[in-house]
This record gives structure tokens, sequence and C-alpha cells, in this order.
């Protein structure tokens, strides 16, 4: 009994040894901070969600600090649960100088929180329609743009074998046929459906339009011609390629990288995965050919928002950090190579690009591109409906392509009620 | 001037903690009560808009809501059973004289420490790949598939992950009752000849029933509230049929941003479980033996 | 023929314990794996042992200022909860009256409530708080001491509770007599009684503060202020999860954990046979 006293106080004492060793460690810190907060536009926050470049940013912070003094602070947190810790922050006065907004979904919501940033001169730059605007006011600034369409093994896949709905089924069933799965999607709800429902909606003349009208009720998706092609696309899928809602997202790479699959739905954003392994094959992007669609679907996934609450010193901070980024040598070196950003600003010029964002950037500089009409879907409904839906229909093997098109019509309706 | 002095003690033992208490939790979930009359999307300058208790009839006609709840219920039963039963053969085994207890106490324990998220993806390697190896090799490929991708078992799935998380934690507990049994009351027995059966069944369980108030309590708390390793294992999924409580009342204020409606629903759940808790604490209550 | 029974006891339980482990093995397999062969094999042995993923892991997470301030903010919260909590379940259980008993009530009903729906207006009222009193709960190691304390209160007096409830009166009679105050009857007559439900106590409430992500990525902004679950968020991209980097920073969070249980384990196995009240 004594003994075992003993080794319980001996324990905390070795705890309290170890916090006070962890107190004396943190007091230089906690010291800069106390310094740089007395001149208020000697610091900025940035809180942002795109986790893959939290280091460079970081290491990005520190040469502005050392060029211009000014303290720049880098918040993350997990890519998941970013928009509701932001919504949060926001709602106390601890909130970042500089945040990141995916789409303009998400600035309407945040529209009272957005500056202005119109006049500013680095606004200029932005590549054609990329920038993130809100009833007619620039609010954000992209991060870079990002594509997706086929992307294939050229050992397995030619583009003439994906041409149209008429090759693509028969190239899916002769794969088949040979023991390869076709395509590639995944189980993640931006994988399995959330940027693939992208096509019927962007070959639309005016998506913009359209997706209101849908909204609206006044046209369903069932009685839309692309939508019954996209059903029939979604029939051979099922009909010959593996169970998605079987595939993780690193086993579709995987599959993809060792030749199991001839082609994956992806974005450019996952070649930094495939370089992972020891590819023997060329890989390259091809545009969905929903009907007879050639161009990749290429668009903004993140954009660089100021926080227009704050005192006009730190907003005035806030736009010098971004105005550097992507104006200075040192920031656009940073956006190319460290970041691995397809520069969506015109006056960043980007070489030596992997070949899928390669495919992507002179899609986009020749404008041969189809938008991204999920930045204008109703909030969240790829994730809260559009998946439930596209998983039934992927487990459900009476389930047709048309019938799954009226359940997303269904589905969508429910997020805009 | 007893009397009073006694409230004095009274209060100092007790207040520090319940200022604390409510600071922390009470207040803001009467605020979250608050909300659930308006129609907001949880953005402090945005309009908050009074609808009175609209939102609470709403919540009749939803059936995704009442789906939820059901599944989470069927969740909640099945994973208090499996927790309980496992944690108490558990703490029974390990609290016997067998050699191999003191290791088996720890490894049963081990997977209460592992927290959040990931857990939760190292079970989806099990289901997608460890069972569908196993059904390969056995040929029992209609026990051992990916449970993940069916409705139902998907469901069953969860209870399994559950209880390979809580038993640990559940075992402990019982472990502490059965340590505040007197070791003669258990001696006298065996010296009268009582089989295991009958020392468990008349003099420990009867002992353990504050054990049990606790342990069911806190299975059906747990229960109720699952929330990591819903979202890690299934994502709600297949089609909705794994969403449980939390995470339907998560989607519904960040996801869908309907904070009032949200709120409503986490009122009308909170008071469900109550009910079914406190019941259950009542009756487990009275049965407790007090010792003298 | 008995002698058998007992090992084929010894081992069946052995094997069954092993199989609940199991799934751990994944963890550490995979902590030294690169992509490809967790890709090829979740399963399989690693190529090699070699703690390159362990130091990234640390590098990157930060590791030794974030394991300060998950000690100082666990060690802290839970030697204050077992303090408070341990002096408010005795009262209650020994003065059986109205308020014991809506007291009592209120701090087990709010054990049913999702932290996901209060966690928005907690964190306003903390700001309010912050912003009236200059007190600062939020970005604050001490702030969130006081929130973990208040939300684990719920728990340790619903324990220490039913614990008081099966300790003989008498001895708490026999104090007052001599004349001792509540205090000195507490301390000294009624808190070492407590001690195998003080260790399970103890062992939830580290394992539950050590662990949590969510509050402490609400309170918490300053990168020099991050516990080790927060730490751990970088290996959780838009994309891509970065799997050995991810099972090694787990491996490490739990490691201390697994030190401090092995070592708290042995005041329950004093107590086994011993019984709590003599």
């Amino acid at each position: 009994m004594k003994a075992s006293k003993k080794t319980l106080a001996s324990l905390i004492v070795i705890g309290f040894l170890l916090i006070l060793a962890a107190c004396g460690g943190d007091d230089s810190v906690n010291g800069n901070n106390e310094g740089a907060e007395e001149g208020s536009a000697n610091k900025i926050t940035i809180f942002q969600s795109k986790v893959e470049i939290s280091d460079q940013l970081q290491a990005l912070a520190k040469e502005y600090t050392e060029e211009t003094g000014v303290e720049v602070e880098v918040v993350g947190t997990t890519g998941d649960d970013y928009f509701q810790q932001l919504q949060i922050q926001l709602n106390t006065d601890q909130g970042p100088s500089i945040f990141s907004l995916q789409h303009v979904k998400e600035a309407e919501k945040l529209e009272s929180y957005l500056y202005d940033m119109s006049d500013e001169d680095y606004v200029a730059n932005i590549a054609p329609n990329m920038e993130l605007a809100l009833d007619g006011k620039v609010v954000g600034v992209p991060y870079g743009v990002e594509g997706f369409g086929l992307v294939y093994n050229k050992d397995l896949v030619s583009p003439e074998d994906v041409a149209d709905l008429d090759s693509f089924v028969s190239t899916l069933e002769k794969l088949n046929d040979e023991g390869i799965n076709g395509l590639g999607l995944a189980q993640d709800a931006y994988f399995l459906i959330g940027h693939i429902s992208n096509y019927p909606f962007s070959i639309q003349d005016d998506h913009f339009e359209f997706i209101d009208q849908l909204s609206a009720g006044e046209v369903t998706m069932a009685e839309t011609p692309e939508f019954q092609e996209f059903g029939e696309f979604f029939d051979a899928i099922k009909a010959n390629t593996k169970n998605p809602l079987d595939v993780t997202y690193d086993e579709e790479i995987g599959d993809f990288a060792t030749g199991k699959t001839a082609m994956i739905h992806q974005g450019n954003w996952a070649y930094g995965m495939l370089e992972e392994y020891d590819l023997d094959f060329e890989v390259g992007m091809l545009p969905f050919p929903l009907n007879g669609n050639d161009k990749l679907a290429v668009g903004v996934g993140n954009n660089w928002a100021i926080n227009g609450t704050k005192d006009e010193s730190e907003i005035q901070a806030a736009s010098d950090f971004i105005n550097w980024l992507v104006s200075s040598e040192v920031g656009q070196r940073y956006i190319v190579e460290e970041f691995g950003f397809v520069p969506a600003m015109t006056n960043i010029e980007a070489n030596d690009l992997d070949p899928l964002s390669q495919a992507v950037f002179e899609a986009s500089n020749s404008g041969e591109t189809i938008p991204w009409a999920q930045n204008y879907y109703p909030a969240n409904v790829v994730p809260n409906d559009m998946t439930p839906a596209a998983q039934d229909f992927f487990l459900n093997e009476e389930m047709t392509g048309q019938e799954f098109i009226e359940n997303l019509d269904v589905a969508w309706q429910k997020s805009v009620k | 001037m007893a009397k009073r002095k006694n409230w004095g003690w009274y209060a100092l033992f007790v207040v520090p903690l319940l200022v604390i208490f409510v600071t922390v939790v009470i207040v803001p979930f009467i605020i979250g009560i608050f909300y659930s009359f308006f129609e907001w999307d949880g953005i402090r300058s945005n309009p908050m808009m009074p609808v009175g208790i609209e939102n609470y009839i709403q919540l009749f006609s939803d059936s995704r809501f009442l789906d939820s709840a059901w599944i989470t219920i069927k969740f909640t039963v099945l994973a208090v059973i499996a927790v309980n039963v496992v944690g108490l053969t558990f703490a029974l085994l390990v609290t016997s004289k067998l050699r191999t207890a003191n290791i088996a106490r720890t490894f049963v324990f081990m997977p209460y420490l592992i927290g959040g998220l990931l857990l939760g993806y190292i079970w989806k390697f099990v289901f997608s790949d460890v069972f569908v190896m196993i059904g390969e090799w056995t040929g029992l490929d209609t026990i051992f598939f990916n449970w993940l991708m069916h409705p139902d078992y998907a469901l069953y799935a969860l209870v399994i992950v559950f209880t390979w998380q809580m038993a640990g934690y559940i075992m402990i507990i019982y472990i502490a009752g059965i340590q505040s049994i007197p070791g003669e009351v258990i001696e006298a027995a065996k010296i009268d000849g009582a089989s295991l059966w009958q020392r468990n069944r008349r003099i420990i369980f009867p002992l353990l029933m504050p054990s049990f108030t606790i342990s069911l309590f806190l299975t059906l708390s747990l229960g109720f509230k699952i929330y990591d390793t819903n979202l890690s294992l299934t994502g709600g999924g297949p089609a909705n049929a794994t969403e449980l409580f939390a995470m339907n009342i998560y989607n519904e204020i960040f996801g869908y941003a309907n904070y009032g409606y949200g709120q409503a629903k986490a009122v009308i759940f909170f008071i469900i479980i109550a009910v079914i808790s406190l019941t259950q604490v009542y009756i487990t209550k009275k049965r407790e033996v007090e010792m003298q | 023929m008995k002698r058998a029974g007992k090992i084929s006891q010894e081992v069946l339980l052995f094997i069954v314990a092993l199989l609940f482990l199991s799934p751990i093995y994944i963890i550490i397999v995979n902590s030294f794996k690169d992509r490809q062969s967790l890709y090829e094999n979740v399963l399989a042995f690693p190529d090699s042992f070699s703690l390159e993923y362990y130091a990234q892991a640390m590098e990157k997470m930060n590791f030794m200022s974030a394991l300060g301030n998950s000690l100082y903010i666990t060690i802290i919260s839970v030697i204050i909860i077992v303090i408070l909590s341990s002096m408010t379940a005795w009262m209650l259980a020994r003065n059986d009256n109205i308020l014991s008993r809506i007291i009592f009530m209120g701090f087990i009903a709010t054990m049913l409530i999702p932290f996901q729906t209060i966690m928005m207006p907690l964190i306003q009222l903390m700001n309010n708080i912050m912003g009236a009193t200059g007190i600062p709960m939020l970005n604050s190691r001490e702030g969130l001491i006081f929130m973990h304390v208040g939300f684990n209160s719920a728990i340790s007096v619903f324990l220490y509770h039913g614990f008081v409830k099966s300790i003989p009166i008498s001895l708490e009679e026999a104090a007052t007599i001599d004349g001792a105050s509540k205090f000195g009857i507490f301390w000294r007559v009624i808190f070492p009684i407590l001690k195998p439900i003080t260790v399970t106590v103890l062992i939830i409430n580290v394992i539950s503060i050590w662990n949590d992500y969510l509050l402490p990525s609400l309170v918490l902004r300053d990168t020099a202020l991050r516990t080790i679950p927060l730490s751990t968020f970088y290996f959780f991209g838009e994309f891509t999860i970065q799997w050995n980097l991810a099972m090694a920073g787990l491996m490490l969070t739990i490691i201390p954990i697994v030190i401090f249980y092995a070592s708290a384990q042995r005041h329950i196995i004093e107590g086994i046979g011993e019984g709590a009240v003599k």
C-alpha cells in the first residue's frame, strides 16, 4: 500500500516536471506573439482548407515575414471540417484575416464577411471568368485552376476509343472481356458522383440558367436529353466495371497505377498520388464524351478571400499579402513549384508541369474547356443528396440509368426546398 | 446554526463544479433551444427569423429524420447489449485467478485508447479487405463479404466496431464494481459449494447492480451520441442506411445550413433519449442493493 | 485433468484477447509502408521497420510542443475534475434532498447531449465572456481546461455518486463524533476509500481529454498551442490521406497513454480481492 502511494506521487511529480519543461519551451513563442500583436497590422492570420499546401504555405509566410516584417500565421484543419470551423470562428471575434472559399455558394452564405476586392490591382490579372464574383463584385482570388476528365493509361486506351457513347460502351465491354476494369470511380462523394455529374449541366448552353430552372421546378433532369444520355453512360458503367462503392480513393488510384484499371475519372490533383507508384506507362487526360463532348472540365477549387469585418489596417495587410503572393517572384514560384497549382493568373508562367496538369493548363489557355457547374449547385447537394442516390443505383442491380436520373431529380428538390 | 453550517459545506463542495458545468454545458444548451424557434443559417451577421414552433412541426413529416431516429434506436439497443455482454464477460474472466488475466485486460482495453476518426478507417480495411479475403478462403462468402456495402449489415458493422471500442471501457467499470465486493463473501459461497454460475447469479450480479446502472446508462448515452466512428466507417451510407442521429443533425446544421431546424431536432431527440435513459436508471437503481 | 482444463482456459482467454487486439496490427504495420505497399496488401508485413515515417510525422506535428500542450491540458484538467467531482458527488449522495436530486439529474441528463449540437453556442458564449471580462477563454490552454472540466464533470460525478452510495455511512458518523469537519472527513476518510473509482475516473478522463479533437480544434487557434490530436490534421488532406504518417501519428498519440494506462493498471490490480471496504 505504501509503495503504491509512492509511485502515484512520483507519477504526479514527473507529470508536473514535464509540464514545467513544456512551459519553458513555449515561452519564446508566446513572447513573439505578444510583441507582434501591439501593432495590429503587423500580423495577419490565414485559415485555409487545402491541407496539402499547409507546410509550403507556412514556409512562404516565413519568407514574407523576413521580407516585410509582417507576421503571417497559418492555421489549418482537416479538409473535411473546414467550413464548419470557419463558420464558428467567424461567429467569434477570433476570425481569420484571410480564409479560403470553395465556390460562390459559400461566398453567398458569408457575404457580409467578404471584402470587395474589385479595385485591387491583382484582380486584373485573374484569368477570364476564373474570379470568385458575387453581385458583380470580386470577392475571391483563385488558388489555381483544376481540371478533371478521363485519366487514362495510354497503353490500354487511345482517344478514339472513348469519343462518344457507343465507342465508350464498346471499350468498356472489350476491356471487361480482357479482365481489365474499364473505368474506375471511387466511393467518396465527389469521386462517385460529384465531379462526373457536372457534364450534363456543363454542356448546357447556359448552365446557370439551367440550374435555376431546375431548382424552380421548371425543367427536370429526367426530361433533358443530356441527362438521359448520362443515364446510359451510368448503365454501361454499372454493367461493365467494378462496383465503385467497393473501391476507396486509394484503391482507385492503386488499381490504375498497376494497370488493373484502364481509366479513372479523376482530376490533375491525382498525379501527386500516382507519382508515389513506379508507373510503367504514360498517362493522359481525355474529355468525358457525353453528347460527343470534347473539352475538359476546368474550374477553380479554392479561392482566397479577405475578412472585411476586420479593421482597416488588417484588411490592408491581408490585401498586401495576397498581392505579394500572386505578383512577386517568390510568391509566383511557390504557387507553381511548391503548391503545384496550375496558375489561374495570366501573369504567372508555368513550366515543367506534370502530364495531367499540363493537359489542364493547355485546355485552360486555349479556352477549350467546359465550366464546373458544381460550383453553382445547391450547398452540399453532392454529399447529402446525390451520393445516397448514386449508392442506391450501384447497389440495386435492377435500377436503370433513367431511374437513377429520376432519383437525382428527387434528390435535387430535397436540397432546394 | 448547525443547519446553516451544513448548507455552507454543501455549497462549498458543490458550487465550484456546478458553476463550471452550467457555463460550459447548460447555458449553451439553453441557447440552442432558443435557436430552435428561429429560421437561421448559423452565420452571426445573417438575419434570424422567428418561426415559433414550426421547426418542431416540420420534424414529424421529415422522413429522413424519422428514419435516422429509428436506425439510431436500433443501433443503440444492439450496441448496448453487445458492449455489456462482452464487457461483463471479460470483467469476470480477468478478475478470476487466470494467469493470462492481466495481459487480457490490457488487450481488451487497448482499442479504447485509440480515439477519433482513424479507427473507422482502419475497420474499413478490415471489412473491405480482411472479410472479403476470409470469405474467399473459407467459401463462407455469404457471411464474410464487405458488410459496409449492404444497408443492413453496414449497421451491424457499426455495432461491431462500437463494441470493439467500448467493451474495454465498460469492462473497467465492471471490474471496479467486482472489486468492491468483499472477497470473503465470494470465498464463503465457494466453501458452501456454490457453482460458478450460482455465485454469479446469486451473489455477484445483485451486488453489481450499481455497475449495471452505470454501464447501461453510459452505453446508452454513448450509443445515442455516436458520431466519429459513424462518419469514418460508413459516412452514413450506403444510401443513408446508417445515418445515425448525431450525423443527421450535423448535416442539417452544417450541411443544409438549417441551424434552427437542426436544433429543434436535437431538442426532440434529447427529450426522447432522456425519457428512455432515465427510465432505465430509475429501474436499475431500484434494484440496487445498498451495502450496509 | 483439472490442470489441463485450467491451461486450456488460459490459452483460450489469451487467444480471444489477442483477436480483440488484432485490428491494431493494421495500424502498426502500415505505419512502416509506402503507398504502393499499402495498396498491394494492407495486411502484409512491411519490408523494413525503418522509423522514417515516425521521424517525419514527429517533425510535421511539432511533436515535443504538442506533447507539452497535451500533457499540461490533460493533467491539470484531470486533477481539477477528480477533486471537484468527488467532492460534489459525495455531498449530493449524502444529502439526499430535492436540490441534490435535481442537480444530479442535471448532470446525468446532459450526458445525452451530442457535443455537435451545442458547440456553436458554446464558442459564442465563451467569446462573449471573453469580450465582457477579458478572461482568455478562447485560444488559451486554460480556457480549454475550463471547458474540459465542464464536459467531463457529468460522467465523473455519475461514477463517484454510484460508488459513494456503496460506502457504509457509519465510517463518517464515527469521524463526525470525533469532531472532524466535513472537509477533514472527506479528505481523510472518504477520499482514500474512493481510490478504486478514482483510478477509473482518472483513466476515463485522461483518455477522453487526451484524444479529443473537436473541442480543442474549436478553442485553440495558435499553432504553438496545438495538442497532439490537433497536430495530426496535416495527414488528412482535401483529397488524400497520407496513411503511413497518419498511422505513425496515431501511434505517437497513443503511446504516452498506453504508458499511463500500464502504470495506472497496477492500482486496479492491487484492489482485487482486497475490496474497497474493509
